[in-house]
């Protein structure tokens, strides 16, 4: 049916002022739920479509082609909940960061929200760890669970690891910083810092391997969250 | 059950597919809502995620406040193994909650061969399948779509047909049982009767005996009761430009074959090819109005953030206000950064200015649908398409630039002859020659054409209905036929699968005497067979010969014009009797003319129609 009022197609996008240059804002943004299962891939190849419906003033590249300036943080593995996802946009007109955020939000669902906007000043190649809490389920879990578990990461453990050169055989225990369990009946908590980023990068699903060679019965029930980046100094990356 | 199906997804291909949590989807508060209605496409996500009727009647089911429409699709084979490991019954998208809970499942039917995938959810849902052993506390199945025309191979397994459009039959559907509910005088068998009684579009096919000869073929189709319709007339939306059309879409995040605005331009063709179905059941041609679709554009765009627009429909090119169309769209895209693309253009229809205002054409590559090869051929098939057109055609796309052209053609077509086969490889030779001959061609590059050619199949309510097939020996001679004739490395040669177009020319005439066969299939595992990888044919020989299914019954024999046809007891609008007429005149190599040239008479126009080229009924 024909609709009451008038639409112009990007109109509130265009009605604001141009910048001299483009300017770059980051995002930090939660994913979360069961956008757990949708890949970094398919992230980055929709994100513009939310960008475009949000009304946010993208500079696109000149060219035959044209295509809005978008970058992403770190990736993040399908299975693995957010808090602290990050992307790069280039906008070419002016329009608050407030702004930018509200907009953003009112186009995603609760499982991914904007949790700030602003001007960076780091770079994503910074990025060298990230903090992650790993929670599983099973009946087999009481406290003697955590004194193995601890007991199994204090000693090297040697897997399989899949990277893009191939498959090699490596420690995982050389890519953590730091490892803590808790558990309580039924329940383990991990809290770990894990290597991230381009040079060295360990998919936290790796713990959870590990985990299961200690008997955690069949299918047990997890939930991996990522809480934070940070640099080689274990600074927290903003 | 969330956390459930969570872990499990974390142990197959694809987990978006199963997720749900796209932007655009409708989540209803459960206490609220009088009836649930899981909309189920029995194919892969990325398949039904990509249809346009789909999101139509999400929309219209979902604009009511009591009703909530989910989704639902069939989970890819990994997922349903693990669904079985782990006691997992089939779900919708939006609650993630069982299917067998809802008060409706509804299956939309667009390819014959989806039926096993049918019977395949409802045994993952744990839904028993035949309508007779479903009690009340089972949702009540529903079909629709373009094979519910010939509901009857799956007849037994459903409780309701729509027939025709769905828009406000499905509403009306629900309203009843709503109703029922409310009055506390609902039963399954009092419910189906009065919808049946009362709604016009409504098929049950448990309210009818089939009656056969002892030839085999159908003698009569009696109803059970006298309210009952003798023939279940097709519904229509008159009105398109009042119909509902949804302004926003469920933004999916993996990649479908189909993500982008699709804006539906008008339903029905002009045409009158014979052997095609959509052709004849989507009469009678109703356009939509170029500012009503523009308007409509607009918000759909500035809802969805898509980058491309898409114009369905058949035949785009007949729509008579398609330069205002474009000119209205293109005034806004262009500062967008939208783009759009037209499908299925006619080659006497592709000029030079369409093909600049549209950007699929920015591809290297051109699809045409000559259907065959020689001119006689095409007039028997009343494609209306001469050669000539063919070549201006390619010759609009070669000055432009255009090195690739494909090419689609059709196999044992009714009266066609070794000449008119070979005709289709010369066809492709000369778009070489043509080529050559131009002087604007690229001539940096090579031209290439591909052809493909796909079996004839016989479809219900085309005046083919009543032509055999080939047999399969014959089909497979055929392609190797064609294949010797091609020689030339700049022509390359695709064929269809002649065992997957057999079976579905078998699912496609079929009548209720298919059911045991599509239930042993089920029970043997059958899923995707329209998936060359999964698709089996010694096997499908072998469910019809345990069943007693004599599959020559329905593929190589010519049904005689008086024989009582499954799908009699359907009136799609086209009168039998002009299907009769242009199954004769095909037989004298003689054409018809387009509705908007002169009317035929098929009948069509008894159902209405706004802003069509119908005269009006008397």
């Amino acid at each position: 049916m024909l609709s009451e009022k008038k639409v112009i197609p990007g109109e509130k996008k265009h009605s604001l002022p141009l910048l001299d240059t483009p300017a770059t804002v980051r995002i930090k943004f939660t994913k979360t739920g069961n956008l757990q299962f949708i890949s970094h891939l398919d992230l980055q190849r929709t994100f513009h479509r939310v960008l475009v419906r949000a009304n946010i003033p993208m500079w696109y590249t000149q060219g035959f082609n044209p295509h809005a300036k978008l970058v992403f943080g770190l990736p993040l593995s399908i299975g693995t909940q957010s808090v602290c996802e990050m992307a790069d946009l280039r906008i070419d007109r002016k329009i608050s960061l407030e702004d930018i955020k509200n907009q953003l939000n009112e186009q995603l669902t609760d499982e991914m929200q904007v949790l700030d906007a602003y001007y960076p000043t780091t770079k994503f190649n910074d990025i060298a760890f990230a903090d992650y809490t790993v929670k599983i389920r099973s009946p087999k879990i009481t406290p003697e669970y955590e004194i193995a578990a601890t007991a199994l990461f204090a000693a090297p453990i040697i897997m399989t690891k899949k990277s893009k050169s191939g498959e090699k055989e490596v420690d995982i225990t050389d890519f953590i910083k730091k490892i803590e369990f808790c558990a309580i009946d039924g329940e383990l908590t991990v809290n770990a810092v894990l290597s991230a980023g381009s040079t060295e990068n360990l998919n936290p699903e790796y713990l959870v391997t590990a985990l299961k060679t200690l008997d955690l019965g069949e299918c047990p029930i997890y939930t991996i969250m990522r809480n934070r980046v940070f640099d080689k100094y274990l600074i927290e990356f903003k | 059950m969330n956390e459930k199906l969570h872990s499990i997804l974390k142990q197959v291909s694809k987990p978006g597919r199963y997720s749900g949590g796209e932007y655009g989807q409708i989540i209803k508060e459960k206490s609220k809502v009088k009836a649930r209605f899981a909309f189920a496409f029995p194919d892969t996500y990325e398949i039904g995620m990509s249809n346009l009727g789909v999101r139509i009647l999400y929309d219209c089911l979902n604009r009511e406040d009591d009703i909530w429409c989910e989704r639902v699709y069939d989970p890819w084979v990994d997922m349903q193994e693990m669904m079985k490991a782990n006691d997992l019954p089939l779900w919708a998208h939006e609650s993630q909650d069982a299917v067998r809970d809802f008060d409706f499942l509804g299956f939309t039917l667009q390819y014959e061969m989806s039926y096993t995938n049918v019977l395949n959810m409802l045994e993952l849902a744990g839904i028993p399948l035949r309508s007779s052993e479903r009690g009340e506390e089972f949702p009540i199945v529903i079909g629709g779509g373009p094979c519910a025309y010939n509901p009857e191979p799956v007849a037994d397994f459903f409780d309701l047909f729509n027939i025709g459009e769905g828009e406000s039959m499905l509403v009306e559907i629900i309203r009843l049982y709503i109703q029922m509910k409310d009055e506390g005088n609902y039963s399954k068998s009092e419910f189906l009767h009065r919808a049946a009684a009362t709604i016009p579009g409504v098929y049950v096919p448990s309210l009818y005996d089939v009656q056969y000869n002892e030839d085999g073929t159908i003698k009569a189709y009696v109803p059970k009761y006298d309210d009952v319709p003798t023939k279940v007339i097709k519904r229509i939306v008159e009105d398109l430009d009042k119909a509902v059309f949804p302004d926003y879409a469920i933004m999916p995040y993996i990649e479908c074959v189909h993500d982008r605005i699709m804006l539906e331009v008008f339903r029905g063709c002009i045409r009158g090819c014979r052997f095609c179905q959509a052709g004849m059941i989507y009469r009678p041609v109703r356009e939509k109005s170029p500012d009503v679709l523009n308007e409509q554009a607009k918000c759909i765009f500035e809802n969805t953030g898509y980058e491309e627009i898409s114009l369905s429909s058949l035949s785009i090119s007949d729509y008579t206000k398609l330069p205002e169309l474009t000119d209205m769209l293109l005034d806004w895209t262009k500062d967008n950064m939208v783009s759009f693309s037209l499908p299925s253009l006619r080659v006497d229809s592709f000029t030079k200015e369409l093909m600049e205002k549209v950007s699929s054409v920015r591809s290297s590559s051109l699809t045409f649908a000559p259907e065959a090869g020689s001119q006689r051929l095409r007039d028997v098939i009343n494609k209306n398409v001469r050669e000539d057109d063919l070549m201006r055609a390619v010759n609009v796309a070669f000055d432009s630039g255009k090195t690739q052209v494909k090419l689609y053609f059709m196999q044992g077509l009714p009266t066609e002859a070794e000449e008119d086969l070979a005709a289709i490889p010369a066809l492709a030779k000369s778009v070489i020659e043509a080529f050559y001959k131009n002087p604007n061609r690229n001539k940096a590059k090579a031209p290439s054409v591909t052809f493909s050619v796909s079996p004839f199949i016989p479809k219900p309510f085309t005046p083919f209905q009543w032509e055999p097939q080939d047999s399969l020996d014959t089909m497979q001679q055929k392609q190797q036929f064609v294949g010797s004739l091609v020689t030339d490395k700049k022509i390359k040669y695709q064929h269809h699968d002649a065992e997957i177009c057999r079976i579905e020319a078998v699912l496609a005439r079929g009548d209720r005497r298919l059911a045991d066969a599509l239930e042993l299939a089920c029970r043997e595992g059958f899923k995707f067979d329209a998936w060359s990888e999964y698709f089996d044919y010694e096997k499908w020989c072998s469910v019809f010969e345990r069943t007693g299914v004599d599959m020559d019954f329905y593929t190589t024999r010519r049904y005689s014009y008086d024989e009582v046809l499954p799908w009699d007891i359907i009136d799609c609008g086209v009168d039998k009797s002009f299907l009769v007429r242009e199954n004769m005149k095909a037989h004298e190599n003689t054409t018809t003319p387009s509705c908007r040239e002169r009317c035929s008479g098929c009948g069509a126009n008894k159902l209405g129609g706004e802003r069509t080229c119908c005269p009006k009924r008397k």
